[in-house]
């Protein structure tokens, strides 16, 4: 029985120092120390030691065992430490092999930047509606306080249909249609495709603009002011600076543009801000009266106010896009950085 | 709008205002600065040059050998022009610069002699087309010095780009007001008052249409000698980038920058009759000849000014050859008129003729300006021409309108602009550019706008004055207080996002195509004109023939798309896009919009992926098919559960389109109508795109996507009892298809058969010739016991016969 053991610890120890891989210890283990292993067995075979030897040999029985056990705890301590070396053995894995995932696709930059820009009014309340990218020049212009003649059309090269009918130069016509179709109050913004005759490194004929419009009583300029600052901060970052400057829309009075301080240069000037350190990126104004005559609200009861801004834009200076006609070329090689 | 700070200082005292400052406060009142620039800068290595000794050229005689002053150097210079002399003072530019036309002047040898530097002509320096000679400089400036500093052209441009509404700042002294409102500073104006003697003129005006001529004044200057302006009047039209021509029509320029007010002036001697007459043109006046030399065809509802025979300029846009000022005029009539904006816009428009003069009318002048221009104008001539002004003159103002008084609530502008605002602050915004105020009530006052204001005539036009002048940044910065409510969520939008998010999920990446596109496409997929697809809603204006028709289909964009992918050694292509088509509904109607869904794939089916895990292999049907059907069961409109609403179903031979190959399409179907379709492109249609690859695609209809009902989420008890799996592999003729061994299995009403899965298909030598090899897997299972052998045997059994009687099958072994 002593002869037994002390083979068994001899094998076990050469075994062990055989091993080569981790993946090898669990085997070992079972061998040896598993419940069915070759120690338990000997174990249970004690009661054939005549009793007077049994105190003996059952020590030496637990003193080998727990030497091996200690033996194989300092073995897998080393494999799992320092891992198999190189190629040797056979189920080694170099973990410096690819990680095994398929290839995902990636939603266009302009439609990241409008579900984001989306995202922020909806938190706010807006509610989103959709219109005909094929407009009357009515909704488009006439309702917008632009009649036929107006000098402001020049600001809109225009794509025609028919004599009436016209690609949208802008998102605008969303508020004629929604005001004309519901009361105040209201909090709506219309994302979509506008459309411009005009096609350089900086324009291309279709682009993507939000509109959005706030209608209630007692809305005010300083409201606008908050609303627009709320959301440019959060789609640029909270401490931008921005400033609003008078401009003009035929549909909007007072009118403003929105710049933020240039993120290119940080407002020290540099040639994507003309010098200037300001980056225009947004059209805003209280809604004209006449706007909300057209549509039958008195606007001795109701103000609100509008703003609009292009989507495109929002994406270069987030993005650094140099050249905008990338958009519309639908490269792999684009897409796949956003 | 143009103009620069000297400039400006004619009217406004700016000291102590960096230009930065000033373009600053212009941006910040709504007078938006694109560009502060220093002017002549291309100038600035021209020195002034005083010629000591001139000596002919040992070898040309057209040549002088001179010995020319540069402040302590004396240099000497080979020279050609006829004026050189001892004693005058020029410019030179020395070895190293470049001159506007971008000559680079180098030490050089002229005829054997070294010529250190050039003496510049007018021309040579860009400042006029004068070549004659080289420039002369008053004899007492200073040589050695700047040019730029000896000409006082050390000038700051300026450049705003107007908005349609302030058509008073196209002027010099518009954007001076401005800037003296906010600056706190009195306004100098040239002119400021006057009259005109109508009784004595030695002419005649006759305006036919008081609507489209509300004003014409005009006067009558004689004695004018036609010449080149003084350097002063050059130097201003030149600084803002005007050619000057001659003394007359550099005064008529440099007073329209002024005072916004065009002016026009005709050589009274070519006036037939001493008259002028504003009307409409005849039949037999169309062909006209304007200043610029060409033949304009007028049509009868333009503006024409006339002498007592025929038109003579075309009024508001440009003058006629047949009365322009020439070299021999001596008497001038000087007109400044207003015309009808939109009168003049159409004809511009229709003329495709567009004038600084055209520019200002089209977006309204004061008709109140008219007359102190025009005496801006008399004067500067007879200082400058050296005119006499003949007494008299004459001003039709046949279109006054009485003075705009307009009332204006404290209460509203307080409320509208969000801060609160008392009458001092208000009279003090509005005061300092030349409105009127006066106390009404406790709340509102009366305002009076100056006539340069044509923008004024609603009380929220004054809010917005006030806004301006106060400054938007001074105004607070607040959250709306609004009435709680829950934006409904469109639930197109909604699908929308759910299908960007799936496609992406596996390998899609979306593409965005312009909304029109080319009718050829539709050709180079073979549709009939009887197809739908070929009724096009067309652009009466469109950028090329490319983007001229809106587009039917989505394919032919990501066709183009794929091509050029692949011209971009990006051969791996899987790409889709939600767009809108168009339908006319006849010529005065908006056409039909439809969304659409559309993805198409191409090449390797693991894209970028790692090759190391993921082996090259072609994208086939299967994966174009795989990708609806992922989609449509994640959106649960496809699938096991009996409420899910779509279906594949092999197309028949009149739904298939005309550019898929017929034995690789399926319609997907919903009650009763074809949503969409999945298939293989014809590899001929493929050419013509360029694209030399197999190529899947899949199309969905969106609209009607979106109005169906998704199958309902149900949950059903997760079973207690193991399931049983047997296979069975079935030796079929080659043309039953697979999926209908699985429908069979799956509709033989066998309560304890579970599932049904296809997990072979072998064709090959070692079958039977004309018959395939169908594994199906069946999973068998009881809801209220384990089953035993003797359980499944019996319905398994009853299966395999049922599918061999069915598809003429039989068991295969071994």
């Amino acid at each position: 029985m002593e002869q037994e053991l002390l083979s068994l610890q001899d094998e076990a120890r050469e075994n062990l120092q055989q091993l080569a891989e981790a993946g090898q210890l669990e085997e070992f283990r079972i061998r040896y120390l598993g419940r069915k292993g070759l120690c338990s067995t000997i174990m249970r075979e004690l009661s054939t030691v005549p009793p007077e030897e049994r105190p003996r040999v059952g020590q030496l029985a637990n003193t080998i065992k727990a030497e091996i056990e200690k033996l194989f705890d300092e073995k897998k301590a080393l494999l799992e430490s320092t891992g198999p070396s190189g190629a040797q053995g056979a189920g080694s894995i170099d973990l410096s092999l690819p990680g095994r995932y398929p290839e995902r696709g990636r939603l266009h930059p302009v439609t990241q930047i409008m579900n984001e820009v989306c995202s922020i009014f909806e938190a706010l309340g807006f509610s989103v509606a959709e219109g005909p990218d094929v407009e009357h020049d009515h909704y488009n212009f006439e309702a917008l306080n632009i009649p036929a003649h107006h000098p402001a059309r020049d600001m809109h090269d225009t794509f025609y249909v028919s004599e009436a009918i016209l690609l949208r130069t802008h998102t605008s016509p969303m508020q004629a249609r929604i005001m004309e179709s519901q009361q105040p109050p209201l909090r709506v913004i219309a994302p979509g495709k506008v459309y411009r005759c005009d096609s350089d490194i900086t324009h291309t004929p279709m682009f993507h603009q939000v509109e959005g419009f706030l209608v209630d009583t007692k809305v005010s300029f300083a409201d606008l002011k908050g609303i627009l600052t709320v959301f440019t901060r959060k789609m640029f970052g909270k401490d931008l600076a921005l400033r609003f400057r008078p401009s003009f829309f035929p549909f909007t009075e007072p009118s403003a543009e929105v710049d933020i301080a240039c993120v290119i240069c940080g407002g020290s000037g540099c040639r994507v801000c003309k010098q200037t350190g300001w980056l225009e990126i947004l059209g805003a104004g209280m809604i004209d009266p006449e706007v909300f005559k057209m549509v039958g609200y008195d606007p001795e009861i109701y103000s609100g106010f509008a703003f609009g801004l292009g989507i495109e834009r929002i994406a270069m200076l987030r993005y650094g896009i140099n050249d905008i006609r990338l958009y519309y070329e639908n490269d792999l090689r684009f897409l796949s950085q956003f | 709008m143009k103009f620069t700070i000297d400039w400006l200082n004619e009217y406004v005292d700016t000291t102590g205002f960096t230009p930065e400052e000033l373009a600053d406060h212009l941006t910040m009142l709504g007078l938006e600065v694109d560009a502060v620039t220093e002017l002549f800068q291309e100038l600035a290595s021209i020195k002034t040059a005083l010629v000591v000794s001139v000596a002919s050229h040992p070898d040309a005689d057209s040549l002088s050998l001179c010995q020319v002053a540069v402040g302590a150097e004396t240099l000497q210079i080979v020279c050609g022009a006829p004026n050189v002399r001892a004693g005058l003072v020029t410019a030179i530019a020395l070895p190293g610069t470049t001159l506007p036309g971008g000559v680079k002047i180098k030490k050089s040898k002229v005829r054997g002699i070294e010529s250190f530097g050039m003496l510049c002509s007018e021309r040579e320096l860009g400042l006029s087309s004068a070549h004659s000679g080289i420039m002369e400089l008053p004899a007492d400036t200073p040589h050695g010095q700047s040019l730029l500093d000896a000409l006082g052209l050390n000038d700051i441009l300026v450049e705003v780009d107007l908005t349609p509404n302030r058509p008073d700042c196209a002027s010099v002294i518009g954007i001076a007001r401005e800037i003296a409102g906010i600056i706190g500073r009195p306004l100098t104006l040239p002119v400021d008052s006057v009259e005109v003697q109508q009784s004595t003129a030695a002419f005649s005006v006759d305006v036919e249409s008081a609507i489209l001529c509300p004003r014409y004044g005009a006067r009558l200057i004689s004695g004018i000698t036609i010449g080149p302006s003084p350097w002063w009047l050059r130097k201003r039209l030149l600084s803002i980038g005007l050619r000057p021509i001659n003394n007359v029509v550099d005064v008529t320029n440099l007073v329209m920058m002024e005072y916004g007010q065009p002016l026009h002036a005709f050589d009274f001697q070519k006036l037939a009759d001493k008259k002028i007459v504003v009307r409409h043109p005849r039949k037999n006046e169309l062909d006209f000849t304007t200043l610029d030399g060409l033949v304009r065809k007028l049509d009868e509802e333009m503006l024409v000014i006339c002498d007592g025979a025929q038109p003579v300029a075309v009024a508001g846009i440009m003058g006629g050859m047949n009365s322009e000022v020439s070299d021999t005029t001596t008497t001038i009539l000087l007109e400044s008129a207003c015309f009808d904006p939109i009168s003049i816009r159409k004809s511009a428009r229709k003329l495709n003729l567009s004038s600084e003069a055209s520019y200002r009318f089209e977006r309204g002048v004061d008709p109140g300006g008219c007359l102190l221009a025009m005496e801006r104008a008399v004067r500067l001539l007879c200082e400058v021409a050296g005119g006499t002004a003949e007494p008299g003159g004459v001003d039709k103002y046949y279109g006054q309108k009485p003075f705009k008084t307009l009332t204006l609530r404290i209460s509203r502008t307080s409320d509208l602009l969000g801060i609160p605002l008392d009458y001092e602050t208000i009279e003090k915004a509005l005061t300092s550019i030349a409105f009127r105020c006066k106390r009404k009530d406790a709340d509102s006052l009366w305002v009076g706008a100056p006539s340069f204001r044509i923008d004024i005539e609603r009380e929220i036009d004054l809010v917005e004055e006030v806004a301006r002048l106060i400054g938007y940044n001074s105004i607070p910065t607040t959250l709306p207080t609004v009435r709680m409510s829950y934006p409904e969520q469109d639930r197109s939008r909604t699908i929308r996002a759910e299908i960007g998010t799936l496609l992406t999920g596996i390998g899609y990446f979306e593409a965005i195509n312009y909304s029109f596109t080319s009718e050829k496409h539709l050709q180079w997929l073979g549709l009939t004109e009887e197809d739908p697809r070929c009724r096009l809603v067309r652009l009466v204006n469109p950028l090329s023939e490319e983007q001229s028709v809106m587009r039917t289909m989505l394919l032919p964009g990501l066709l183009e798309n794929v091509q050029r992918n692949i011209n971009f050694q990006k051969s791996s292509i899987k790409l889709f896009e939600i767009g809108k088509v168009f339908t006319p509904k006849g010529d005065n109607a908006q056409p039909l919009e439809k969304l659409r869904l559309i993805g198409v794939l191409s090449g390797n089916r693991f894209g970028e992926s790692s090759p190391y895990h993921f082996k090259q292999q072609s994208v086939d049907f299967l994966d174009a098919k795989g990708a609806v059907e992922y989609l449509l069961h994640e959106l649960r409109f496809m699938g096991t559960a009996a409420s899910a609403p779509l279906s594949f179903s092999p197309a028949d031979q009149e739904r298939m389109e005309p550019f898929t190959d017929p034995l690789q399409f399926l319609a997907i179907n919903g009650k009763g109508e074809q949503l969409g379709s999945v298939a293989k492109v014809l590899s001929g249609v493929l050419r013509k795109f360029g694209i030399k690859q197999d190529l899947f695609f899949f199309d969905l209809d969106l609209d009607a996507l979106c109005k169906l009902e998704p199958a309902a989420k149900n949950f059903t008890s997760l079973p207690v009892f193991p399931a049983v799996n047997r296979d069975i592999a079935l030796l079929v003729p080659e043309q039953v298809a697979a999926g209908a061994l699985v429908d069979a299995v799956l509709q033989a009403e066998e309560p304890l058969i579970e599932r049904c899965d296809i997990f072979d298909v072998y064709q090959g030598e070692s079958l039977k010739a004309g018959y395939k090899s169908v594994a199906l897997s069946v999973t068998y299972r009881s809801a209220k016991k384990t089953l035993t052998e003797k359980n499944v045997e019996k319905v398994h059994t009853k299966i395999v016969t049922m599918l061999g009687s069915t598809f003429e099958g039989t068991l295969r072994t071994g």
